[in-house]
């Protein structure tokens, strides 16, 4: 807030020289008063301008140009700053009052200490202004000091120029004028007029200081600067005196007279001088003018000062006491009695706007930055600043329109036949013409597309008259038919193929068939291995269950069932020897009688009892099953059990215990699945609601889950909770058949679709991976107990044999690979393969083929 | 002497032989690169014309780099790495003669054990009979006693008055039998009962002592062989009350160590017992400790065992068409010493002659028998055809007899002329 302050103080004092004659009266009353008074401010404050000065004059240059800036609004304030304080305009006061900037106005009569310490730091401020000017002309820079002389003195100025407030306001723009040279200070300043200025100012001021008057007396050592001879100091404008080096004159009078320059004296002269003059030491030539000047006392002093680098004014006392104006504490009550300016807290808008401007052109690139500009010459310098003035001829042209663009290929340069005065050689004989004439009608087939002709003189060459047409073809032809390099796609199908492990190192698996079993004469519709791997039993349409020793491809054991065997299951409970055999509407428990002597009596002896129960069976239960006990020659055969269902039983499947045993009739509708337990011999049914055609269902290997395949889907229930877990969606028209892993968290499913599909439950409701081996509807799937090895059969005959790896580690996906296809059946009927089974322990597969016979593959 | 033909190089060959009646200079001779086995033995013979007396000719086998000479020299000697700047040693052998079909024995099942011993044949059969016959293929005896099919039969003494044997079934039982040959009676002297499923093989030892059984059960027993059932201690008397039979029998070491069915039982030394299982391994089992010697992994499981004295080696048959040669004595590096393939089948059953170390017969379910030498692993010496379907044992205990038996429900003898012992 200092600085701006201080340009208004300094701009009060040119009010006084206002042009009422009064006043001017006055000022040269106080003529000579003034001079003292200026010696003594000088002697006080002149040295402390020195101090000041560096570190002040930037903040000097600055008031000033706000005071230029605001030259309507600003100026006027401050200038009239004491004006106003006694002028009678109510508009002007209440300009001022609102004028925040200016409180201490107000203060004036209150803080009388407070404003004289603020203008004495004023004054060291304004002070800056002369420091250029010092050393050539001590006068000039006392003239400065003179012009904010008046600032200590404002009060009783402003009272003393009461009585001219009529005549301030036509006087302000004076003022400004002068305020403008003053704070410029420009070295080729008119001496003349600010020294004229300043002598007025002082005048004005100095009427009223009886203070200043005592000590201007004393000094007359610049009355030789006196405002007449200041007229022709400088006679030649603002040039270098060097200019009038090799003229006789310096400059011109007011009349246009060649003013002729002192007698210089040669060099005998100077000597002379020297010799003879006492003050030719301390004389020195006005560079500005030629003149010799004699220094006074004062200025050796001043020179000497300076040179000890010593503060110019002998006065200045360099050790005053410290007056801490401003404290650093803080202080609880601001200095100024008014808050600031909202303004001052309020971030500038209109900057702002400037500086997102700014901004944004920097970021867009618009404008740049030194650095990146010196980046980018410094890169263009790097750049050969030359180039290829025809570089299109040997190099393609880019073209935006088109992408890789072949450039078309140029005309051939002309050659002899083209010449206007060829070789008669190229010239057509008859033989030619008449070749020529005979190509008419396929002219380009012709060697030339044109007949050479000869002229005396290329002035004689007419226009060409198909010029226009050729040009507009070729161009017509370059631009329809821009030529493009094609991006074509080119990968190795090879590199597509996953990456899968040779099926060498997936070993043992099987690969060759081994053994036939031959002896059903039916299609083969279902078979099952005992859990030891000794035998295994199969049924098909020829109503017989067949059991066969596996190491040899006997057939041990043939029973009759009456019906259409659809499903066969070895019981898993090996304590037990049961196969259970879904044929027609009749499900089976034989004892195969097979395996461990003691075992097979024992299921027996365990069957003859019927457990008694008194439960009541709902009546939903009792029409679609009943028990019965076998006997004579069913018992006989080893048929021990048999449960009577009401539709025709598809598959049967025991749970892993051996005890339920479950059922499926895919035309029961909602009673379709059922759950009998073998030894209280109950069954139930699981569902009450028919969720679609049930195909196929299984236990889950560890968990009482219980997978159902419908015709789409596969859900899985929770049998101890009583509700669904999950259903999988197949994505496949009609399911066939399914297979759980021995782990039990990945399902196979086949599909009359002739799709395989792998469901890992742990990943998701949908197929990690669906499998398109066959050609087919898929029959049969299977899981090897021990070994990671699947299988498939089809219709087409085809028995794949897959590797499918699952990983203990729950982040490892399922391996898959097919290893190999087997094709050995034949086909009867457009049925191949309608069964697939894994030997329980050897790395064995077996396959039931509608050709009534199974396969043995090792 | 040999045709010479300039183009063909020239190989320099010496004949030795081990066989001393046949014996011909020691000197190198030269012979076309391309020469065979024919050739070759036109050229000792008269060789052997020159030197010896005899006219008569004889048809040799040669070794070269201890294998048969089966294709022509050049090939033969490249095939295993051998120079052909230097002479090479061709060693020869009388060929086998070839061995003769004798007989057919029909039965009314397959016969799935046969075991031969002098002029006595015993089969086994899948109707539960067990059949006595001679060698002249007249049949003897039909001996019914078996519930379920006979796996395994083997004779234990046999003398111009009485014989005894062993039957081995699926009934879980091996029943020891006396017969009186004059009488031509039939006697079960005792039941065995203890495997907990169907017996698979049965072996007697050197001695005739002890039979050692391998079963489904996975577990091998041994049994004494003694008729009289009163030496069996008092324990086993004590049990033998408590049964309703007084026949029973019990096994007097029973030895548990494969995890699944032991497939074939053979004695190799006095107490010593080699099993073949289904497993995928061979275990070597020692009687008087009563636990497992040794044992030799396979990659597929082994459907018989076979042990000769004489090579000193193991010959196994598994569910592949190869036959493997095993050292039991070694258990380090290689384990297997040889496979043998030209089956194209299962082989099921293997059995070393009893007087050459380098013979033996296989059978297979591609409905051959084949006489094998161990020198030569690709190609057998004879297919002895005959059976119209599977070839479930074979039998070569007499060394006059190679008999087979098959799912044709017969029973083949061979007669197999070899003159030099």
């Amino acid at each position: 807030m200092g600085a701006p302050k201080k340009a208004g103080k300094r701009k009060q004092d040119p009010i006084i020289p206002n042009k009422s004659n009064k006043e001017e009266e006055r000022v040269e009353n106080v003529e000579e008063l003034e001079d003292d008074d200026d010696l003594d401010e000088n002697s006080d404050l002149g040295s402390e301008d020195f101090l000041a000065t560096d570190q002040l004059d930037e903040d000097d240059d600055s008031t000033d140009d706000e005071v230029e800036g605001n030259n309507d609004v600003v100026d006027s304030d401050t200038e009239n700053d004491p004006i106003v304080f006694g002028s009678d305009n109510d508009d002007e006061e209440l300009e001022f009052e609102s004028d925040s900037e200016e409180y201490e106005k107000d203060d004036d009569s209150v803080n009388e200490e407070e404003e004289d310490e603020e203008d004495s730091e004023a004054e060291s401020d304004g002070s800056v202004n002369s420091k250029d000017k010092f050393s050539s002309e001590s006068g000039n820079e006392q003239s400065e000091e003179e012009v904010r002389q008046p600032k200590t003195n404002n009060k009783s100025l402003v009272k003393s120029n009461k009585e001219s407030n009529g005549s301030n306001k036509p006087a302000r723009n004076v003022n400004k004028k002068v305020v403008k040279l003053s704070d410029h200070s420009e070295k080729n300043l008119d001496y003349g007029v600010k020294q004229n200025k300043s002598s007025i100012v002082n005048s004005g001021r100095n009427t009223s200081d009886p203070a200043v008057e005592k000590l201007t007396s004393n000094v007359d050592e610049y009355e030789q600067d006196s405002s007449d001879e200041e007229d022709i100091r400088n006679t030649i404008g603002n040039i270098p005196l060097q200019w009038y080096n090799e003229y006789p004159h310096i400059g011109y009078d007011w009349d246009g007279k060649k003013i002729l320059k002192p007698e210089k004296g040669d060099q005998l002269d100077n000597f002379l001088k020297r010799m003879e003059d006492p003050d030719f030491w301390r004389t020195v030539k006005d560079p500005m003018t030629g003149q010799d000047v004699v220094l006074s006392e004062a200025d050796i002093e001043l020179i000497t000062r300076i040179q000890k680098q010593k503060i110019p004014d002998a006065q200045f006392d360099e050790y005053t006491p410290w007056v801490e104006w401003f404290t650093s504490e803080v202080m609880k009550t601001p200095l100024r009695k008014f808050p600031e300016h909202k303004r001052s807290f309020l971030p500038s808008k209109s900057e702002a706007k400037k500086v997102s401007k700014l901004v944004h052109a920097l970021k867009m690139g618009w404008i740049k930055s030194t650095v990146e500009m010196e980046k980018e010459k410094q890169k263009n310098k790097e750049n050969k600043d030359f180039y290829m003035l025809w570089q299109s001829d040997d190099q393609a042209e880019e073209m935006r329109r088109i992408h890789k663009h072949i450039p078309a290929p140029k005309r051939h340069l002309p050659g002899h036949a083209e010449s206007y005065n060829p070789p008669p050689e190229y010239l057509f004989d008859k033989k030619e013409m008449k070749e020529w004439n005979k190509l008419k009608s396929t002219p380009w087939k012709r060697k030339l597309h044109f007949i050479p002709q000869k002229f005396n003189s290329l002035r004689e060459v007419p226009a060409y008259s198909r010029y226009i047409k050729e040009r507009f073809q070729r161009c017509l032809d370059l631009y329809l038919c821009p030529r493009a390099l094609k991006m074509r796609l080119t990968i190795d199908p090879a590199s597509l193929v996953p990456q899968l492990p040779s099926p060498q190192d997936l070993q043992p698996f099987p690969t060759t068939m081994s053994m036939v079993f031959k002896g059903h004469t039916d299609m083969i519709r279902s078979f099952t291995a005992e859990a030891k791997g000794q035998y295994i039993a199969s049924g098909g349409d020829d109503m017989t269950l067949k059991i066969w020793e596996i190491a040899t491809g006997r057939c041990v054991k043939t029973v009759p069932c009456g019906g259409i065997i659809r499903s066969v299951a070895w019981c898993p409970n090996q304590a037990i020897s049961l196969i259970a055999v879904a044929a027609d509407q009749k499900v089976l428990l034989i004892n195969p009688g097979v395996g461990d002597h003691l075992i097979t009596s024992k299921t027996d002896q365990l069957l003859e009892i019927i457990p008694q129960s008194d439960v009541i069976v709902n009546e939903r239960v009792r029409t679609a099953v009943q028990w019965e006990q076998a006997e004579g020659e069913n018992w006989r055969n080893g048929i021990r059990v048999i449960l009577n269902h009401f539709k025709v039983v598809k598959q049967v499947t025991w749970h892993a215990r051996g005890d339920y045993l479950a059922t499926v009739m895919p035309d029961g509708q909602n009673r379709s699945v059922l759950i009998n337990q073998l030894s209280k011999r109950r069954s139930q049914l699981p569902f009450s609601k028919s969720k679609g055609l049930v195909q196929c269902v299984l236990f889950h290997p560890i968990r009482p889950f219980l997978f159902v395949a419908t015709q789409r889907n596969v859900r899985i229930y929770d049998l101890v909770k009583q509700e669904m877990v999950k259903k999988l969606l197949s994505n496949s028209m009609w399911i066939s058949t399914m297979a759980i892993h021995p782990g039990g968290d990945n399902i196979l499913v086949g599909t009359y679709d002739r799709k395989m599909l792998w469901f890992d439950l742990d990943l998701s409701t949908k197929p990690y991976q669906t499998l398109r081996l066959h050609g087919t509807a898929v029959r049969g799937v299977a899981f090897h107990k021990r070994y990671p090895l699947f299988a498939s059969g089809a219709d087409d005959k085809g028995l794949i044999v897959s590797h499918g790896m699952v990983y203990n580690d729950l982040l490892q996906n399922p391996l898959i690979v097919p290893l190999k296809r087997l094709c050995n059946h034949e086909t009867y009927n457009d049925f191949g393969i309608l069964d697939v089974m894994f030997h329980p322990i050897q790395p064995w597969l077996f396959s039931a083929g509608a050709d009534a016979t199974i396969r043995l593959y090792t | 002497m040999a045709s010479v033909d300039d183009d063909v190089p020239q190989i320099q060959i010496r004949f030795t032989t081990k066989q001393e009646q046949y014996a011909v200079p020691d000197y190198p001779l030269s012979v076309p690169s391309t020469v065979f086995t024919d050739q070759l033995n036109t050229i000792l013979n008269e060789l052997l014309r020159e030197s010896a007396d005899s006219t008569a000719t004889v048809e040799f086998d040669f070794l070269v780099c201890n294998e048969f000479l089966r294709t022509s020299l050049a090939e033969h000697i490249n095939e295993r790495g051998v120079t052909t700047e230097e002479v090479v040693s061709v060693e020869y052998v009388e060929r086998h003669p070839p061995p003769e079909p004798q007989d057919c024995l029909i039965h009314d099942d397959w016969v799935s054990a046969v075991a031969v011993r002098e002029n006595w044949i015993l089969t086994g059969c899948y109707d539960n009979t067990v059949h006595i016959w001679n060698t002249k293929g007249k049949h003897h005896l039909t001996i019914p006693g078996h519930t379920s099919p006979i796996k395994a039969v083997a004779w234990i003494t046999l003398d111009n008055e009485r014989a005894t044997f062993v039957s081995a079934s699926q009934d879980q039982t091996a029943i020891l039998w006396d017969w009186n040959i004059r009488s031509n009676s039939i006697e079960c002297v005792q039941i065995c009962r203890g495997h907990e499923r169907g017996l698979e093989d049965i072996a007697v030892n050197h001695n005739a002592t002890l039979i050692a059984t391998g079963s489904w059960d996975t577990m091998l027993k041994i049994w004494s062989t003694s008729v009289d059932d009163r030496n069996n201690d008092g324990e086993s008397a004590s049990k033998k009350l408590k049964t309703d039979h007084g026949k029973v029998r019990t096994p007097e070491i029973t030895m548990k160590g494969h995890k699944e069915a032991i497939s074939g039982v053979v004695w190799s030394d006095k107490s010593e017992i080699v099993t073949s299982s289904w497993d995928h391994t061979l275990k070597i089992w020692d009687t008087e400790l009563g636990g497992i010697k040794h044992e030799i992994p396979g990659n597929k499981s082994f459907f018989d065992v076979a042990y000769s004295p004489l090579a000193n080696a193991l010959l196994t048959a598994s569910a592949d068409r190869h036959i493997r040669l095993y050292d039991p004595r070694s258990s380090e590096g290689s384990v297997v010493k040889g496979t043998f393939t030209s089956h194209t089948q299962w082989v099921q059953s293997v059995f070393w002659s009893t007087t050459d170390q380098y013979l033996f017969l296989s059978g297979a379910y591609d409905n051959q028998v084949k006489l094998w030498d161990t020198r030569s692993p690709k190609a057998p010496l004879f297919d002895l055809s005959g059976h119209d379907d599977k070839v479930l044992c074979c039998n070569w205990s007499n060394p006059k007899f190679m008999v087979s038996g098959g799912a044709d429900n017969t029973v083949r003898i061979f007669k197999s002329k070899h003159a030099i012992g």
